[in-house]
């Protein structure tokens, strides 16, 4: 931002032949770049627009709309994905709202003045996404398409004004934005078999961080702690069994659905262990310290391919006789035992960068470790690195590509049932792959603009 | 301070003792693992023996039974472990080739994003940010095989000659799976001249350091380059010369039913897509830390180098770009680490490097288990070697910047 003010030349006023001379021929240099360039531009627009308004087979991609987003998935419970969107649209919106609630506070607290994102800004921050979306609705060309997407916008927004929440309800909204989450995963997955285990561990860790145990004696701490983690996973399971929803396990997932997914159930699985990993590779005793270097540096050196042949060829093996994994379910492994290894250095990374000085400041309090961990190192040190965790996202969802030489039906390889028509068997190729690039481009370039944005909100590098 | 001195001081009782816990949690952790370990591997080799799957490495001398497209030296009689090689050998050119490509293009649109030429700077920032977002293997899937549809290059069906002006060797060959370039063959005494000159690079190397010390200690002008490029030149001609020409110029031909490229150099398209594809890829993210880097050096800099007279190009060539590039060169070997890695995409275009070859071999009943180990192990050689070499490198730096 400063940078590019600070080159900005001194212009004439509102001349355009001025910048013309200023930033296409400043110097001989500059002119024979331009010279070069131009042509070189107006070929490749030209054949750019030959190749998407006139000669492009499109319909390889505008008929198989349905086959790009959900790929295999039967059909027949398309309305459990249609659910899931106005979930995910509610909570994604609670989620913002509640954040921008949150940040109204802490400004009001800190006597700022708040400003609250626009329509504009916010069109603006995802212009990639929203212009994929308009492509997909435009080439679908029915008015179902419109709607639901209508629907979820709506639902958005109405998730949104929880920004107007009094401030003693955010926690609760926050709560409520995660059941959002869970239910718009669930209401896929479903809710029977062991569909309640990653939640109730998940509700126990939560209930253990919360349960206010500083007043109790030192020696009742962790079995008030254990005992309330335990009732609550009790609680979690009792529900499960109450709703027993059945649904679609991820094994029949697949297209751009399961990419997205797989990406983000990756990162949800290997974000503990790569902290647990970082946290081993900077303890102070040496044997947790030798396991974990050596995991993460055995793991960094592989190329993450020969991690999903593991997972495809050996890891059948390596459990007992009759356990049977999907693909799906083994690249998950895959993809967690790999995603942990680069979490775990970006962390450290983070661990290291904070100045000793803070946890001493917590041990002359006389705090405990794992309290100073928890509540002095961990969430600056968290912070810190949040960018980088994004870029470590982006990265496993532009590998989720990968799943494709193992046979996974992901979006990539979404084209395969198309080329399988015998309309699309020779032609389009070219189509079919430059429309499943926009679409990786448009997440990814998102993501990318939204780490960028987080990066200079949260001024690091300034300090 | 009290209670620690006060006779009542007794230790605590050893389930709260940290030195008793220290050891404790260390004996856990690692018995923990050992058991997962051992549970894992039982499993592994129980079930192994229940398929009949052998658990020894003695398919390595075995016959692959399969043949590798465009390498006639390799049949189905070959052991496995020299299509391992193979397959080092093409993972290593792709990857030496593709880090070729990738700095230079890395560097050039690094800089131009912050050219002044708006023209420039945009299409640095689209090339950037399009390569940056999309997958590698789109990227290299789109260079293998959709390129041919509608890029701007014809449709190579015949083949084209293009042949050396006055002679009928041909220059280039261009076919639609193959291009085909002069190549070099050995005529025997190959690794005596390769011997000569790594001597001429020692030799060169050791004029390097005399010209810089003699630079700084008298302020004679060093003309390293011209040093350096002198010795290795004159080692490399007086050798050629002495040694009777230990190689010979081989010109690209086709064979007899014109289908493919026989002599020469011929790279096949999947050679080509992969590296151009990495060689991009990994660019668009050079080009990035490249960026990055020259921001990082301080303005003063420029400005002080501006007040000295310097013009814009003696400001990147002797003050910026030497400090930007210090910055630079760690995160840089960390992108040509990753585009090692990435050359095992190479089975998506057919190209013949390790991880296409290793799953063709499980493909043809070769074990997996063993093929696999063998394969992560020779990654594991590369990466382990290019992060040795960051080592270096990063001391050095450090060195030179304190």
């Amino acid at each position: 931002m400063t940078a590019s003010a600070e080159r900005a030349p001194v212009l004439p006023e509102g001349s355009a032949l001025g910048w013309i001379k200023e930033r296409l021929f400043r110097n001989v240099w500059s002119g024979a770049v331009t010279v070069v360039l131009i042509p070189v531009l107006i070929y490749v627009g030209y054949r750019a627009f030959v190749f998407i308004f006139i000669n492009g087979q499109w319909a390889a991609v505008s008929r198989n709309l349905t086959n790009f987003i959900m790929g295999r998935y039967p059909r027949d419970q398309t309305w459990r994905l249609v659910a899931q969107m106005m979930l995910l649209a509610l909570a994604f919106g609670a989620g913002a709202g509640t954040g921008s609630g949150t940040a109204r506070d802490k400004a009001e607290e800190a006597g700022l003045v708040y400003v609250p994102p626009t329509l504009a800004g916010t069109l603006r921050r995802f212009w990639s996404l929203i212009a994929f979306v308009l492509v997909l609705l435009v080439m679908a060309g029915s008015t179902g398409p419109w709607l639901v997407a209508g629907a979820a916008v709506v639902l958005g927004y109405v998730g949104w004004q929880s920004w107007r929440l009094p401030r003693s309800l955010r926690m609760l909204s926050w709560l409520a934005t995660a059941l959002l989450l869970l239910a718009g995963f669930q209401v896929v997955s479903g809710t029977d078999g062991m569909a309640w285990l990653p939640v109730a561990l998940a509700v126990a860790f939560a209930v253990w961080l919360v349960v206010p145990v500083e007043r109790l004696q030192a020696v009742m701490r962790p079995v008030v702690s254990l005992v309330a983690s335990l009732a609550a996973a009790a609680v979690v399971f009792g529900v499960y069994q109450v709703i027993a929803f059945p649904g679609i396990g991820w094994d029949q997932w697949s297209g751009m659905h399961l990419t997205l997914w797989w990406s983000a159930i990756v990162s949800a699985l290997a974000f503990p262990v790569g902290l647990l990993l970082a946290l081993a590779r900077r303890s102070n005793l040496p044997a947790l310290r030798y396991l974990a270097t050596t995991y993460i540096e055995l793991i960094r050196g592989v190329p993450l391919i020969t991690l999903l042949f593991m997972g495809q060829f050996i890891l059948g093996f390596m459990l007992p006789a009759g356990t049977n994994l999907s693909s799906i379910s083994r690249s998950i492994a895959a993809g967690t035992l790999f995603t942990a290894a680069y979490l775990a250095e970006i962390v450290r990374g983070g661990l290291q960068s904070l100045p000793p000085g803070q946890a001493e400041a917590g041990q002359a309090l006389g705090m405990a470790p794992t309290t100073i961990m928890r509540k002095i190192v961990l969430p600056q040190a968290l912070r810190a690195v949040i960018p980088a965790m994004v870029g470590q996202f982006i990265s496993l969802f532009k590998d989720s590509s990968l799943l494709f030489i193992i046979n996974v039906t992901e979006f990539l390889s979404v084209r395969g049932i198309v080329h399988a028509q015998p309309d699309f068997r020779v032609i389009a190729h070219a189509e079919t792959l430059v429309f499943v690039a926009v679409g990786y481009w448009a997440f990814a370039f998102a993501m990318s603009r939204e780490s960028q944005r987080l990066e200079r909100r949260l001024g690091i590098g300034e300090r | 301070m009290t209670t620690a001195t006060s006779k009542t001081h007794r230790r605590p009782p050893f389930w709260r003792d940290v030195r008793v816990l220290r050891v404790v949690g260390q004996i856990v952790a690692l018995v923990a693992v050992a058991l997962a370990a051992r549970w894992f591997l039982t499993n592994l080799i129980t079930n192994l023996n229940r398929s009949g799957i052998r658990t020894d490495f003695g398919f390595l001398t075995q016959p692959t039974q399969f043949t590798i497209p465009y390498f006639t030296t390799f049949n189905a009689r070959s052991p496995v472990w020299q299509m391992v090689l193979v397959g080092v050998k093409n993972t290593l050119l792709v990857g030496f080739l593709g880090i070729l490509m990738a700095s230079v293009v890395g560097l050039v649109v690094g800089i131009a994003r912050l050219s002044t030429n708006w023209l420039a700077a945009r299409l640095a920032t689209v090339f950037v940010e399009f390569f940056r977002n999309i997958p590698p293997l789109v990227v290299i899937i789109f260079f293998g095989a959709a390129v041919f549809t509608f890029g701007p290059l014809p449709i190579l069906q015949e083949g084209i000659e293009i042949t050396l002006p006055g002679s009928s060797n041909n220059l280039l060959l261009l076919s639609n799976d193959q291009w085909g370039i002069p190549g070099l063959v050995s005529q025997g005494n190959v690794g005596a001249y390769l011997v000569v000159l790594a001597v001429g690079l020692a030799v060169a190397v050791g004029l390097w350091v005399w010209r810089t010390r003699v630079n700084i200690s008298t302020g004679a002008p060093d003309h390293r380059v011209l040093w350096f490029v002198g010795a290795l030149l004159l080692f490399a001609v007086v050798g050629y010369l002495v040694l009777g020409g230990p190689f010979s110029i081989e010109w690209p031909s086709l064979s007899e039913n014109r289908r493919r490229i026989e002599t020469g150099f011929a790279m096949n398209w999947g050679f080509m897509a992969l590296t151009g594809a990495l060689g991009l890829y990994t660019a668009s993210h050079i080009a990035e830390i490249i960026r990055g880097s020259i921001q990082a050096v301080p303005k003063g800099q420029t400005e002080a180098s501006s007040a000295l007279a310097l013009r814009g190009f003696q400001r990147y060539r002797f003050v910026i770009l030497p400090q930007a590039l210090r910055i630079a060169v760690p995160p840089v070997i960390n992108q040509f680490l990753n585009l090692v890695k990435n050359t095992s995409l190479g089975l998506a275009v057919a190209y013949a490097e390790l991880a296409a070859l290793t799953q063709t071999s499980i493909g043809n009943g070769r074990p997996a288990v063993q093929s696999i180990v063998v394969m992560m192990a020779v990654y594991l050689a590369f990466s382990l070697s290019i992060s040795l070499i960051l080592n270096v490198v990063n001391r050095r730096l450090q060195l030179v910047t304190r």
